[in-house]
């Protein structure tokens, strides 16, 4: 390939060009285009110039070499003309994003620079993210802001953003840009786009109508079934009725230690059978009639994939998945794991495990743990069932960081690089022991466990929790004596409400969605207040958005359909559907649906607007109030003075006068946590130039008498230095 | 109609969210009798103050025991 780049070269010098032509790569992001030039670099030290603010580098090789970056995606989805005020909107066309999009001035200046480079390139390679995304902005900006150069691109397919890595891909690019991927890329933009602009116009004129007020309210092909599936678990939730069962809480004691026992039958379903067998047993002693001893094996756990490393670091630091997603793609630009949006639980060898591990080995930390693995003859990592035809699962690179990394990165970092290494690592070996004993014809069971052979687990140390249990030396026929035995009264507990980490396995499982969008789509959920608190809760606005849609529009919030049509996209990809058909198809489901919400959009709009209301009044409430108890404490505004102060609602009705003062500078806002000393609710306060601050307005939190004594210590003790 | 609860639009004497949770309380009555062999508003109290209850459970429990007063 190094060949074809110079016969170009050439043949332009033949042309008798008097300006030097050069390759132009196009990068996804700024750090990328730094970390891509230093590899092609042949000292590893291109020239940084700044155009008009944007970066790029000069990277020498055997010919100069341009790096530009992108600033994610520069082209964006739009309404090929017409105002923001109607809809249905069906005509669309691509536009650089700073014509469309409020905040994203900066994007003129990108798109301006790219314009300029491409001028005297005379190579144009695409070196973005090797996925729908990354080929989508590369696409974009070779045939918008270079002039149809994506029919002529090269394209550069690596994983990790290591020199070696890099190298090989500039050396043997693919001939032409993966055309599969963005018509794919395309279509879910065009779809979404539709969706989006259609439904979100629909829902927020309707209440604007109605009220006179704007609200952005959205939805959005996966945004909608989301909620909806969101609003199925809390209704579930808030109708639940519990049941009552009992169970026998009962302690032996062995060689004068005590040890808890449990009763064969886990749920007793009425309450005489649970008091039948108490009386029966109390002060009994029984007979060890059987002891089960069973020995297995655990595998080690797959690689990671996106979700996987999601999942776990939600489980392990209380990282969300959005986070996670974040901090890997951090860690991917600093070269020190692989692309981290894969589905892939795949490691192939070509990704050199021996060299993985001999970089790992350089670090204090992994030594030990790598020099064991680099000692066996064959390295065979275990490997899930999930693939991905552009990654393979997220591994370290074996690069070590060149900077001091910040905790959640140096964290994560850790995880993946044990979960790398115990993938290597040989099964787990376990024993169970079941211990039957038998108490006036009730039988009880002792169980013990314990971990015979670490395996793998011994890699993946602190992230493995093996709690053992030892039991001591039983044998069949021994007597064991009834210490203490209790009924227990409990009761069914409601399904349990998603978080962030769950939710996003749900929304995989049920195949809404991408590895790339989802944790996206959740938070925006969060920020158009239809959701709230880390266990999530629908609001009162979520349920009434969903029931508009479920009314008027229940096709665009059906889970199945938005699968369907995920399939139908995956289907572009492989060349087996064609973009023109499935947005025509969206056209005809979307077009009924939207003329039978605008028919009743007077309906809708007083429906909404009724919610929109109560969720502002709601945002306002802090907590019950303290004095009264029955009244709620709110934030609001006196119409004399126009100051913000918290009153309780029960003044309205002549009932309690109860209020408290508030900072008048910034926002403020309830908290939804109570002051650890006091108990009260707080309120986070934001002041501009100021960190936030937690107020407790109780006047007599015995906080504030701390912070007042501390206060007056320091000052004493500053007077008196 | 409105709810006698929450004043939106009722199918009978509820919405059909309360509804919903009405069912479920006249449900699982008869699993509570079989169990513990209460009355209809013992069962109504420990539904109200069941820290497991749902919310509209709860508050459709309320009223029933306000009702049955």
């Amino acid at each position: 390939m190094v060949a074809k780049y110079k016969l170009i070269l050439c043949a332009v010098e033949g042309e008798g060009a008097l300006v030097e032509k050069y390759i132009l790569v196009v990068t996804e992001k700024p750090d990328a285009a730094s970390r891509i030039a230093r590899a092609l670099d042949s000292v590893g030290k291109p020239e940084k110039i700044e155009d008009d603010g944007v970066p790029y580098y000069v990277a020498q090789r055997d010919r100069k070499i341009v790096v530009a970056p992108a600033l994610g995606h520069l082209y964006t989805v739009v309404h090929e003309r017409g105002k923001r005020n109607y809809y249905p909107v069906l005509n669309l066309k691509w536009a650089p994003r700073h014509t469309a999009e409020r905040g994203a001035k900066e994007i003129r200046k990108w798109v301006k620079a790219f314009s300029k480079l491409s001028k005297d390139a005379e190579v144009f390679v695409d070196a973005c993210d090797y996925d729908l995304e990354g080929s989508l902005i590369g696409y974009s900006i070779l045939k918008y802001a270079c002039g149809d150069k994506e029919k002529v691109a090269k394209r550069m397919k690596y994983s990790t953003l290591t020199k070696t890595e890099l190298e090989k891909a500039y050396e043997n690019p693919l001939p032409h840009l993966d055309f599969g991927l963005i018509e794919a890329g395309r279509t879910r933009h065009e779809v979404d786009w539709l969706y989006g602009v259609n439904l979100s116009r629909a829902l927020t004129l309707a209440a604007k109508r109605h009220s006179g007020r704007y609200a952005t309210l959205s939805t959005g092909r996966v945004q909608g079934p989301t909620l909806k599936l969101l609003v199925g678990r809390e209704k579930a939730i808030r109708s639940y009725v519990p049941k009552p069962y009992w169970i026998i809480s009962t302690e032996v004691e062995i060689d004068g230690a005590p040890y808890e026992v449990e009763y064969a039958q886990k749920e007793i379903k009425k309450r005489v059978n649970a008091d039948a067998i108490v009386k029966t047993c109390k002060a009994k002693t029984g007979d060890v009639k059987e002891i089960n001893v069973r020995r297995y094996q655990q595998n080690p756990p797959t690689p990671f994939d996106l979700s996987a490393l999601q999942t776990q670091a939600y489980s392990l630091f209380g990282y969300t998945p959005r986070r996670t997603s974040g901090i890997a793609e951090r860690l991917y630009l600093q070269a020190l794991i692989s692309y981290p949006r894969t589905s892939s639980q795949r490691l192939p060898p070509a990704i050199n495990y021996r060299a993985i591990l001999k970089g790992l080995k350089k670090s204090r930390a992994y030594k030990s743990l790598a020099s064991e693995l680099l000692e066996k003859d064959e390295l065979k990592p275990r490997e899930g069932k999930k693939t991905d035809p552009a990654h393979p699962a997220i591994y370290p690179t074996g690069n070590l960081s060149e900077e001091k990394l910040s905790e959640p990165e140096r964290r994560l970092w850790d995880l993946i690089v044990r979960r790398f290494m115990a993938v290597f690592g040989e099964k787990a070996v376990k024993q169970s022991m079941k211990v039957s004993i038998e108490v006036e014809g009730h039988v009880f069971y002792l169980r013990g466990r314990q971990v015979i052979k670490e395996g793998w687990m011994h890699f993946y140390e602190p992230y493995v929790r093996s709690e053992e249990v030892f039991l001591p030396a039983i044998k069949e026929g021994d007597r064991i004596a009834i210490k203490n035995i209790e009924r227990e009264d409990k009761f069914t507990s409601p399904p349990p409400r998603y978080n962030p980490s769950s939710m996003l396995k749900k929304m995989e499982k049920v195949g809404i969605g991408t590895k790339a969008t989802r944790a996206d789509i959740i938070q925006t959920l969060y920020n158009r207040k239809y959701i709230t608190d880390e266990r999530i809760r629908v609001t009162d606005l979520g349920f009434d958005i969903v029931d508009t849609l479920q009314r008027y529009a229940p096709g665009v919030i059906s889970a199945r359909f938005t699968h369907t049509l995920e399939e139908k996209m995956g289907r572009i990809e492989s060349g087996n559907e064609k973009r023109e058909t499935v947005l025509l198809e969206t056209v005809e489901s979307l077009k009924p649906q939207l003329e039978r919400f605008k028919d009743k959009e007077p309906t809708i709009g007083e429906e909404l607007s009724e919610a929109i209301r109560k969720s502002r009044l709601q945002e306002r409430i802090v907590g019950s109030c303290p004095t009264c108890g029955s009244g709620q404490l709110m934030i609001l505004y006196s119409r004399k003075t126009r100051k913000r102060f918290l009153g309780c609602t029960n003044y309205f009705k002549g009932l309690c006068e109860t209020s408290f003062p508030l900072p008048q500078r910034g926002t403020a806002k309830p908290l939804r946590k109570e002051c650890s000393a006091c108990g009260w609710p707080l309120i986070l306060v934001r002041a501009k130039g100021k960190r936030p601050w937690r107020l407790c307005f109780n006047p007599d939190c015995p906080r504030k008498e701390e912070r007042k004594r501390r206060n007056e210590m320091q000052n004493l003790q500053q007077k008196s230095s | 109609m409105k709810c006698r609860i929450c004043n939106k639009k009722a199918v009978e004497k509820y919405c059909s969210l309360h509804t919903k949770a009405y069912k479920n309380i006249v449900q699982k009555y008869d699993e509570w009798t079989a169990a513990t062999g209460i009355s209809w508003k013992e069962y109504l109290n420990e539904v109200a103050a069941n820290s497991n209850t749902g919310l509209w459970a709860k508050e459709v429990a309320e009223r029933l025991l306000s009702e049955t007063e």
